[in-house]
């Protein structure tokens, strides 16, 4: 049996895998951050911005996220916005994790006693000061397990962008399988799609175990 | 928006089409979902129970499922699997690739609230006499089950979204169906629109109901 086709499909599904990161790494930091900041704004008491807040999380959330990739990628052109499948993928699964973010951090600050506010406020401190001295500190380790948790399912969902033609690992592997149908006959798609399985697996299984082991470490 | 004017008649024109894609997609999300129930009561209880063997199965199926992409999967079930000599239809697959995804979740669910029935219960059940079996079908289950209801519902709604990706081996579910008339007239917006209407008034009625049949089955005086 020849193994002949699988050096040149490596090298181009190795190709494929460094979008895959650049487009991990992009929207983990961008929807970490922005999940943060909405989460934390979702807290004060403002009814126009609580509603802003809740129907972002709701919109974002309530979608099929490939339906969003699509969206975007086909309405910003309309709005005379230019931008290639790259770009359109990584704001699309911002918006959708952010809005996940979001509400993991909202959980994680309602889930410290409110006392702790009146308390900072009686110590004279201001919003901005008790959020960034008390609540956060503790917020933040609480919401870490299940962020890690989003995390992996967000690195495992930028797959979607295959579908809307961004070529990342699982657009490399689509593309050489159908390459190797019509040169070769043989597809080799058990091969292919196998080791796409297994380099997912390779990422997100010490994750996700890192991420059981702190919620087991937090529970006193 | 300059040079884009929003068509209703558009949407009407092609609703009847899209609401055909629609009962697709509740019909393999619907089978998808109720595999995915038996999957994870079967195999909560294998997980509960540490049933030698079994369970390092289950658990072997739980952790590679949920930390490898639900479209990968799909693909190499839709692409890989003729390969192996089993072709399936893309409804088979569709279906098949929704069960053992929820299942994998669902397994985690169920497990998380057999295990989460306060051990009293199951001493005072085998105190009664109850044989292992007995106290998990007339203890541990009936309340393990409403404890785990709030992240089952969860893993339900996700099943109904991810019956979206299948766009992406063209069984003609609704967002196949929208993109495809995306693809024909460019009306974006108006297909859009509709196909999101349609999901978020899904996907909230669904978690509406799964709310109230969580009311209905609360047992009075006792709070989970």
């Amino acid at each position: 049996m020849s193994t002949d086709w699988a050096g040149p499909v490596a090298a181009y599904m190795f190709g494929g895998l460094r979008t895959t990161i650049a487009l991990c790494a992009i929207t983990v930091v961008a929807s970490t951050l922005a999940g943060i900041v909405l989460g934390t704004l979702s807290v004060i008491r403002w009814r126009p911005l609580e509603l802003a807040l809740r129907a972002h999380v709701e919109f974002w959330r309530g979608l099929p996220t490939v339906v969003s990739l699509f969206f975007i990628f086909f309405a910003l052109p309309t709005i005379h916005v230019y931008v290639n499948a790259f770009v359109a993928a990584a704001v699309g699964l911002t918006l959708w994790a952010s809005a996940n973010i979001a509400e993991i951090v909202r959980g994680a600050i309602v889930s410290i006693p409110r006392d702790q506010f009146t308390a900072g406020a009686a110590l004279g401190l201001g919003w901005l000061s008790v959020m960034r001295l008390i609540i956060l500190p503790q917020a933040l380790r609480r919401m870490i397990p299940p962020l890690v948790g989003m995390l992996v399912n967000l690195i495992q969902t930028t797959t979607l962008a295959a579908v809307i033609g961004v070529l990342d690992v699982l657009e490399a592997g689509k593309q050489s399988v159908e390459r190797l149908t019509l040169q070769t006959g043989n597809p080799h798609a058990v091969e292919v799609y196998a080791a796409i399985l297994v380099i997912f697996f390779a990422i997100c299984f010490p994750l996700s175990q890192y991420a059981s082991s702190l919620e087991k470490r937090l529970v006193v | 928006m300059s040079g884009y004017t929003f068509d209703p008649a558009i949407i009407w024109q092609n609703l009847p089409f899209l609401l055909g894609g629609l009962l697709l997609t509740l019909e393999v999300s619907l089978i998808g979902i109720a595999g995915a129930l038996a999957i994870g009561i079967a195999g909560g209880a294998v997980r509960t129970f540490q049933l030698p063997v079994l369970s390092g199965v289950v658990r072997a199926y739980v952790e590679f499922i949920r930390n490898t992409p639900f479209l990968v999967q799909l693909f190499f079930l839709y692409f890989a699997l003729p390969g192996l000599g089993l072709r399936l239809t893309g409804f088979t697959v569709a279906w098949l690739t929704l069960m053992i995804h929820g299942g994998s979740y669902n397994v985690e669910n169920f497990r998380a609230g057999f295990t989460s029935t306060a051990a009293g219960f199951r001493e005072g059940a085998r105190a009664l006499g109850l044989s292992g079996w007995q106290a998990f079908r007339y203890v541990t289950f009936p309340i393990g089950f409403r404890t785990a209801m709030p992240s089952v519902s969860n893993t339900c709604i996700s099943v109904l979204k991810g019956s979206s990706l299948m766009v992406a081996i063209g069984f003609p579910e609704l967002t196949d169906r929208a993109v495809s008339i995306v693809g024909q007239t460019f009306r974006v917006y108006e297909m859009f629109f509709t196909i999101a209407v349609i999901y978020l008034l899904v996907v909230w009625a669904f978690s509406m109901l799964m709310r109230w049949a969580e009311r209905r089955m609360a047992i009075p005086g006792f709070i989970i």
